[in-house]
């Protein structure tokens, strides 16, 4: 990786900036409607706004559509297959930190033995412009799992708002590709720099919520057993909230809808939180309560991924603390599952 | 106000009984605005039971799935009341198995609203009802906002405040708040097919087919839901504007004259729908054409299992 | 980056009922309409492949055949859900879609000179025939063999014919068994695990594979264990539901294994220490 460079820009160059962008990338970004922020394909640098928290659901959704053809099929005398075609190249504003280090661990799904061309080349097409969280809100806790509100892990180009300016860190060539050609970018200087230093501690010393993640993956191998998870689960809906708009889940359901003799297969966002996720067609389910769920989905970003992975799977966007109608608090049940341990 | 401590008592009279498995109620949230649903039994502890305006939860429907032998306790508030009537109205759960603590309700805040108003911070807040406006103290700060800026919508038209059924009720009985006369319902009914079209069209399009929505209904409890069914199969997976239509328009139908009103599943909504607006379309019209209210007298019948001399099909003419 | 969900064409050759009516069994045999990928396909005992219906869906079956079988792969189905009684309607002559094998495989390499002992149920017998005619076919590199197999009914026992052969066999132990008696039936009479401990098959130098009905792996492991098998000498193939077959959809994992990736086949050493349900 080449070494960053580190710039600034007034803001109200950034209009046009986007502008620019707009004719060699397809331009995604955050988009609000009403009080509800989504990252949207944008045609005009109006529709965009830097003054969001976080988007509602994750960007995710950019690279693993929530509805995707895998390819389509025509079922005449014989069977014909049609694989789908790839976006160009993307451009993506205004991605947090937390998101862009959920891309990563995404990445290390959908990758492997087996490459998910449809998601990878998707997201070899991309670059990505991060926003320094300046003010994380009450549940976030990504210093708790190895972030931070002006992470640079898989972004391209991270800004940070320092006043009238932004100051820019570019991350990668595709980031330097992004910029150079427009020329209202000027060298960062030690003021500028001194400023993002401040901004990036107070914003780290805001965050209140912590989770202890030390050795937790040791604890939870030990307590797999205990009725902790019962009383934890007892209000869980299994409505499914949490894992659509968690960053990091991807499990998906695959199915294949026909209109007469044309017909796709497609995959959809699926949920471990529904008892038919596991459902086997002889009628037995190896998780058949709330428990079993609950349990299944904390030990996936505490145990499982972290055994699988050597990171956690878990960003801490605290999205699902914020949504959850019942109040289940991850941040909660990890804490006090290390009291459970100690019982 | 309720009487926390009085409310507490009043529990743990009920868990002094030996026929008793639990009593939901509430408890205080992990952060800012938050409360929980807290099951409490024996061994629990007692003091952590509250009562405040930001009790939003429906916890009727943790009655619905409840297997056992044993006796439930439940805290409701009015509008909670009408669904464990309409459950006891469809023969779900009998009424010997509940022991209903009635909390008589002034209205709780919109979460949604109030954070607007007010910066969620990670300090439980501390909310207090006086006459018409709601006094927050945080930081030895105090806040005054009225009421009406803070309830749900629901709330400003309650004609059931107090719980219709209890054993224990815990505070005074209260009037009706208001009276619904469907104005958001009308505002829409008044528009042309096509705006109508184009305003769900836009709420549709932003459905991610969680279904938080059924979920959290206490009238949704069918074993297996049309929208998981298979064989055969009612609703594609596929998450697009003609298949969350099908969704929500099919729950909302499912819904008819067994809605009562409480509201949950527009709260829980992560992407902000009216679906009260859709369940109030079908609860006004089922009112013109029956002359009916789901959830209100535990002795009426349910409104798909019966008929009346005057109903206005043909074949009962 | 070729398409990991993309199913290759293939025509059904010929289908064998194997238990009719209820809980009904067929056996199909399969082959890629493309030669080149016929000819490239290889797989070892133990994988499976997802074997699409166009229009109706996907399933995972265990590769029945043995790989010393080129002309043909087999599955075995049991007709149960949408997908299962949509392939029990097709004929031969249709085009079905495979991609696969997926999944780990029975280690035949280093279990030559090892003494086998195969218990099956129902229609567990499916993976488990594929290693039983692989070393059939190469019987010279294995000990002894013990094939202990029972289903419900003699009706609902899968492979008939092939087992009431093996049976005549002097260097095969084969021994069936129904659960309830049954007209005409001399043969032992009870469930699989304790025939199994009737047989008392020795653990010294032995390998012990069960696949069948997660309540009847659940006794023969412990009846394995009675007899002496210690929890690396076990294996039991597994089963989840499945969708994408290649560890990313999430759905088949057993704590931190996807049963479609680091399985089907499991050592009981494993399976003993993963916190998860299966």
């Amino acid at each position: 990786m080449s070494p960053t460079q580190e710039l600034v820009i007034d803001k109200n160059k950034i209009p046009q900036f986007i502008k620019q962008t707009l004719s060699s990338y397809i331009v995604l970004g955050p988009v609000k409607n009403n009080n509800l922020v989504s990252f949207k394909q944008i045609t005009n640098s109006k529709e965009i706004t830097m003054d969001f928290t976080n988007s509602k659901v994750p960007p995710k959704s950019l690279y693993f559509p929530q509805t995707e053809t895998l390819f389509r099929f025509t079922k005449d005398k014989d069977i014909e297959i049609e694989t789908p075609k790839n976006d160009g190249k993307t451009l993506v504003f205004g991605i947090r930190p937390c998101d862009a280090k959920s891309l990563k661990l995404l990445d290390q799904v959908f990758s492997g033995e087996y490459e998910d061309s449809l998601f990878l080349s998707r997201r070899k097409n991309t670059t990505l412009v991060g926003l320094t969280c300046n003010s994380p809100s009450v549940n976030c806790f990504c210093t708790s799992v190895g972030g931070n509100p002006d992470d640079t892990t898989g972004l391209d180009v991270l800004l940070t708002d320092i006043g009238d300016k932004y100051f820019v860190e570019l991350l990668t060539q595709k980031g330097k590709n992004l910029v150079e050609s427009f020329n209202e970018f000027k060298p960062a200087k030690n003021e500028d720099k001194k400023k993002k230093t401040v901004i990036s501690r107070k914003a780290r010393e805001s965050i209140q919520r912590i989770v202890k993640t030390e050795k937790i993956e040791q604890i939870l191998n030990e307590i797999f057993e205990n009725k902790y998870w019962g009383e934890i689960s007892r209000k869980c809906l299994g409505c499914g909230i949490c894992t659509f708009l968690c960053p990091t889940c991807h499990c998906f359901d695959i199915q294949d809808e026909t209109a007469g003799k044309k017909g796709a297969r497609i995959r959809i966002w699926d949920s471990c939180m529904y008892p038919e996720y596991s459902m086997q067609a002889s009628g037995y389910n190896p998780r058949p309560a709330q428990m079993n769920r609950m349990r299944n989905r904390v030990y996936h970003k505490f145990n499982y991924f972290p055994k699988n992975q050597h990171v956690f799977g878990c960003v801490g966007c605290g999205r699902c603390i914020d949504e959850c109608p019942v109040n289940v608090d991850i941040i909660e049940i990890i804490n006090k599952a290390r009291e459970v341990k100690n019982e | 106000m309720v009487d926390n401590k009085k409310l507490q008592g009043e529990i743990k009279k009920i868990l002094g009984r030996n026929d008793v498995k639990h009593v939901i109620c509430y408890s205080k949230g992990t952060y800012g605005f938050q409360t929980t649903p807290y099951f409490v039994s024996k061994k629990d502890d007692i003091e952590k039971i509250i009562f405040s305006p930001l009790c939003v939860n429906n916890l009727s429907l943790y009655v619905k799935f409840d297997e056992g032998t044993e006796k439930i306790g439940i805290v409701v508030k009015g509008c909670d009341s009408r669904s464990l009537v309409q459950m006891i109205q469809e023969k779900l759960i009998p009424r010997e198995k509940l022991i209903i603590v009635g909390i008589p309700c002034n209205g709780v805040i919109d979460p949604k609203k109030v954070r607007q108003k007010i910066p969620e911070e990670l300090e439980n807040i501390d909310v207090v009802e006086k006459n018409d406006k709601f006094i927050f103290k945080r930081d030895g700060k105090k806040q005054k906002i009225p009421k009406r800026e803070l309830v749900f919508d629901k709330c400003l038209v309650c004609e059931y405040p107090t719980p219709i059924i209890y054993d224990i009720l815990v505070g005074e009985k209260i009037n009706p708040l208001g009276k619904d006369e469907y104005k958001q319902v009308k505002d829409l009914e008044s528009k042309s097919l096509d705006e109508k079209w184009k305003f769900w069209e836009k709420q549709f399009s932003q459905c991610i087919r969680c279904y938080a929505c059924r979920n959290v209904c206490p009238a949704c409890y069918c074993k297996e839901c049309m929208a998981e069914q298979l064989n055969p199969q009612w609703l594609r997976r596929s998450v697009n504007l003609s298949e969350n239509t099908v969704w929500n328009v099919m729950h909302a139908f499912h819904l008819a004259g067994r809605c009562t009103d409480c509201g949950e599943c527009e709260r829980v909504c992560p992407m902000d729908i009216p679906l009260m607006l859709l369940n109030k379309k079908v609860e006004k019209d089922v009112r013109e054409l029956f002359d009916y209210l789901a959830g209100v007298d535990v002795d009426e019948k349910p409104l798909l299992a019966m008929f009346k001399p005057d109903d206005p099909e043909e074949d009962i003419k | 980056m070729s398409d990991p969900y993309q199913p290759w064409p293939a025509t059904i050759e010929t289908i064998i009922e194997e238990v009719p009516g209820e809980r009904a069994i067929k056996t199909f045999k399969l082959r890629f309409k493309d030669k080149k990928i016929h000819n490239s396909f290889s797989f070892k005992p133990g994988q499976c492949v997802m074997i699409s219906l166009f229009g109706v869906g996907e399933c995972m079956f265990a590769i029945s055949s043995s790989p010393t079988q080129k002309d043909y792969i087999e599955v075995s189905v049991m007709r149960h859900g949408k997908v299962t009684s949509a392939l029990h309607e097709i004929q031969p002559g249709d085009t079905i879609g495979i991609r696969g094998p997926y999944g780990n495989h029975f280690d035949i390499e280093s279990w030559t000179g090892k003494d086998m002992v195969f218990v099956g149920g129902g229609i567990g017998q499916a993976p488990l025939r594929s290693i039983i005619n692989y070393m059939i076919d190469n019987r010279d590199k294995y000990g002894k063999i013990d094939i202990i197999y029972g289903a419900r009914t003699r009706r609902d026992l899968c492979y008939k014919n092939e087992l009431f052969e093996l049976e005549k066999r002097k260097d095969i132990n084969t021994q069936l068994s129904i659960d309830k008696e049954e007209d005409g039936w001399t043969r032992f009479v009870g469930f699989v695990p304790n025939n199994l401990l009737r047989i008392k098959p020795s653990p010294k130098n032995a390998i012990a594979i069960t696949c069948g009905p997660p309540i009847m792996i659940k006794f023969v492991i412990e009846n394995l264990i009675k007899l002496g098998f210690s929890d690396d000498q076990i294996f039991t193939t597994l089963e989840m539901r499945m969708k994408c077959g290649i560890g990313k959809c999430g759905r088949c994992n057993i704590g931190n294994l996807y049963v479609c990736k680091d399985g089907p086949v499991f050592s009981y050493k494993q399976l003993k220490n993963i916190k998860g349900e299966r």
